[in-house]
């Protein structure tokens, strides 16, 4: 081509001849790679979807703020303990559990130094991540509950909730951990770093995104749990105190498990269960949202 | 292994065929041999890693206030070496090592050297340049605050003053706070640099430091190495053989771990004494 013709013509005249055009076959291929794509991502989108609308629609109606602070009273009145139930057992949950996950991932990632026992320890936690939550539920109570005369109450509530919690942490530490690049640690190494400050202001820190991100999977998977809490905490409608045995407490997902399956005319069990699944969305929704916003800011200084 | 012993056995000939091939040739080199001129030895030196034998009975000292190159080819050992001089190779599984190596006389595995102010002291450039994730300020101190070597408020000056001694100082005065890997590759081994002259080594390893930058880097980089002694003594392997008759005021030649020759780089590539060194520098082999 000589000159400077418009570039749309220069394209299809030199283009024509020179380039064989996509075969028949293969624009179809393109063509039903990128539907099944389409279609699979309207698959996990479209129920999600729905079942947020079902849920704000149901909610929505008779929805008041106020009962996020009304006391629940037996099969009515607000969510105030529920509220309370949930927060403090998920809280304590992820305070233990992240405490011995971020410890144990450690471990396996930088001190560990045989194969062996590496593969051992993390064939325990996933073992651990496979176990129903409702085995798990009643292991807390034949051995909390009952075997050591506990009775129901936060403590062991929270207990069978950070053995639940335990092996999502661990596994986003870990994998976190061996990801931090090796010129990170050489770095750190070659500045004569001793190993726990590498570890504490290098390789943790760009850990952090990570951990988070596994961290908040595991809160609002405990959120949402149900089985363990029924078989650990019962259900009351006492506010979560000091009394960390031996008394009985209310989460969010009781209401919902047990409330909307109550049949009619009891029609406020039912309404404080359409408002227990919304302020259970709610609450996931802003850990996600606190999630992405801690990650974000770890992340402000990271490479790409 | 003739030649190996190196410059006890005619320092003032090395001393003058150092002199004429770069003009910013330093001090040191040019004063006779002596135990306060030698920054760096390693004797004997033995080191494999399980049943591989890396490096095979390594004897040198290395100049102080000097440039001094290791070459050899793919597999010589010379990266090895270079990382022995600062115990990087310690925890690599199957480590092991027989003979010695010596700074300022003493043995670096003397178990009254700690290993973090043996690290302090002699300090490494990566082949790949490798800044923290955080910002270009912190990067520059990280090494200083670690070891406590300044207050808060200095160290906004220090970084300062490392990153105009590295010629950064400008390209980066405005972002300080910014993430480090917005800069091109050639300014993050600079900052590598000023990280590793903030904390004021005595020694600097750089291995391979200019291998994945470009030409116009490179050079910065080669220019700043020169300019560095001889107040520190700096070690550099290289796989650019023109980039050792550039900026090395000695060169060493490993092959197969063994050292074969070590001398003046001017002797070394024009007139070397194994005939190993020739085929090598001359292109024959490697």
């Amino acid at each position: 081509m000589s000159g400077a013709p418009p570039q749309g013509l220069a394209r299809t005249a030199s283009g024509a001849g020179l380039w064989p055009s996509v075969s028949r076959r293969r624009r179809a291929g393109n063509w039903v790679f990128w539907a099944l794509c389409l279609v699979a991502l309207a698959l996990v989108i479209t129920p999600t979807l729905w079942m947020v609308a079902g849920i704000i629609g149901r909610a929505a109606s008779h929805f008041k703020f106020s009962v996020l602070w009304t006391s629940t009273n037996n099969l009515t009145g607000g969510l105030r303990q529920p509220i309370l139930g949930t927060v403090v057992i998920t809280f304590a949950a992820i305070i233990i559990g992240g405490v011995i996950s971020i410890l144990t991932g450690l471990y396996l990632s930088e001190f560990s130094r045989h194969r062996g026992e590496r593969s051992i320890l993390r064939g325990g936690y996933e073992v651990l991540a496979g176990i129903p939550s409702i085995v798990l539920g009643y292991v807390g109570y034949v051995a909390l509950v009952v075997d050591l005369h506990w009775g129901f109450g936060l403590l062991p509530a929270a207990l069978v909730m950070t053995v639940l919690v335990i092996p999502y942490v661990t596994k986003a530490t870990e994998t976190s951990l061996a990801q931090v690049p090796t010129g990170y640690r050489e770095g750190a190494e070659a500045l004569g770093m001793s190993t726990s400050y590498t570890l504490r202001k290098i390789v943790l820190k760009a850990a952090v995104p990570g951990i988070v991100t596994g961290a908040l999977v595991a809160i609002a998977i405990a959120i949402g749990e149900t089985a363990p809490l029924i078989y650990t905490a019962s259900f009351s409608d006492l506010a979560p105190s000091l009394h960390l045995t031996h008394q009985a407490l209310p989460y969010l997902t009781y209401l919902v498990y047990f409330f909307s399956s109550l049949v009619q005319p009891v029609n406020s069990a039912n309404i404080l269960a359409n408002d227990a699944a919304l302020v259970l969305l709610v609450l996931v929704l802003v850990l996600i949202i606190i999630g992405r916003l801690i990650a974000a800011r770890a992340r402000r200084h990271a490479e790409s | 292994m003739s030649t190996a012993a190196d410059p006890a056995s005619s320092p003032e000939a090395s001393a003058e065929r150092t002199a004429s091939i770069a003009p910013t040739v330093t001090a040191a080199a040019q004063q006779p041999y002596d135990d306060s001129a030698v920054a760096l030895s390693a004797v004997d030196l033995t080191l494999s890693f399980g049943q591989h034998t890396i490096l095979s009975n390594i004897t040198a000292d290395i100049r102080r206030g000097a440039v001094t190159a290791l070459i050899g080819p793919t597999g010589s050992g010379k990266t090895t070496l270079l990382r022995t001089f600062n115990r990087m190779n310690d925890k690599v599984s199957g480590y092991r090592h027989d003979g010695d190596v010596l700074i300022d006389g003493r043995s670096i595995w003397h178990p009254g050297l700690e290993l973090t102010s043996l690290r302090r002291r002699v300090g490494m450039l990566f082949q790949r340049p490798n800044p923290f994730p955080m910002s270009i300020l912190d990067n520059v101190v990280a090494g200083v605050r670690a070891h406590k070597m300044a207050g808060k408020p200095a160290m906004k000056s220090i970084a300062e003053q490392h990153l105009t001694e590295v010629g950064l100082w400008a390209a980066v005065k405005d972002r300080l706070k910014d993430s480090p890997f917005r800069l091109s590759g050639g300014q993050q081994q600079l900052l590598c640099l000023a990280r590793a002259l903030a904390i004021q080594p005595d020694v600097l390893l750089l291995d391979e430091p200019t291998s994945s930058l470009d030409p116009n880097a490179t050079e910065s980089i080669e220019a700043l190495v020169r300019t560095l002694v001889p107040d520190i003594t700096v070690v550099i392997v290289t796989h650019n053989l023109a980039q050792a008759v550039r900026i090395a005021d000695r060169t060493i030649f490993l092959n197969k771990g063994r050292l074969v020759e070590h001398g003046p780089t001017k002797q070394l590539f024009e007139n070397p004494a194994e005939e190993e060194t020739a085929n090598y520098v001359g292109g024959r082999f490697g």
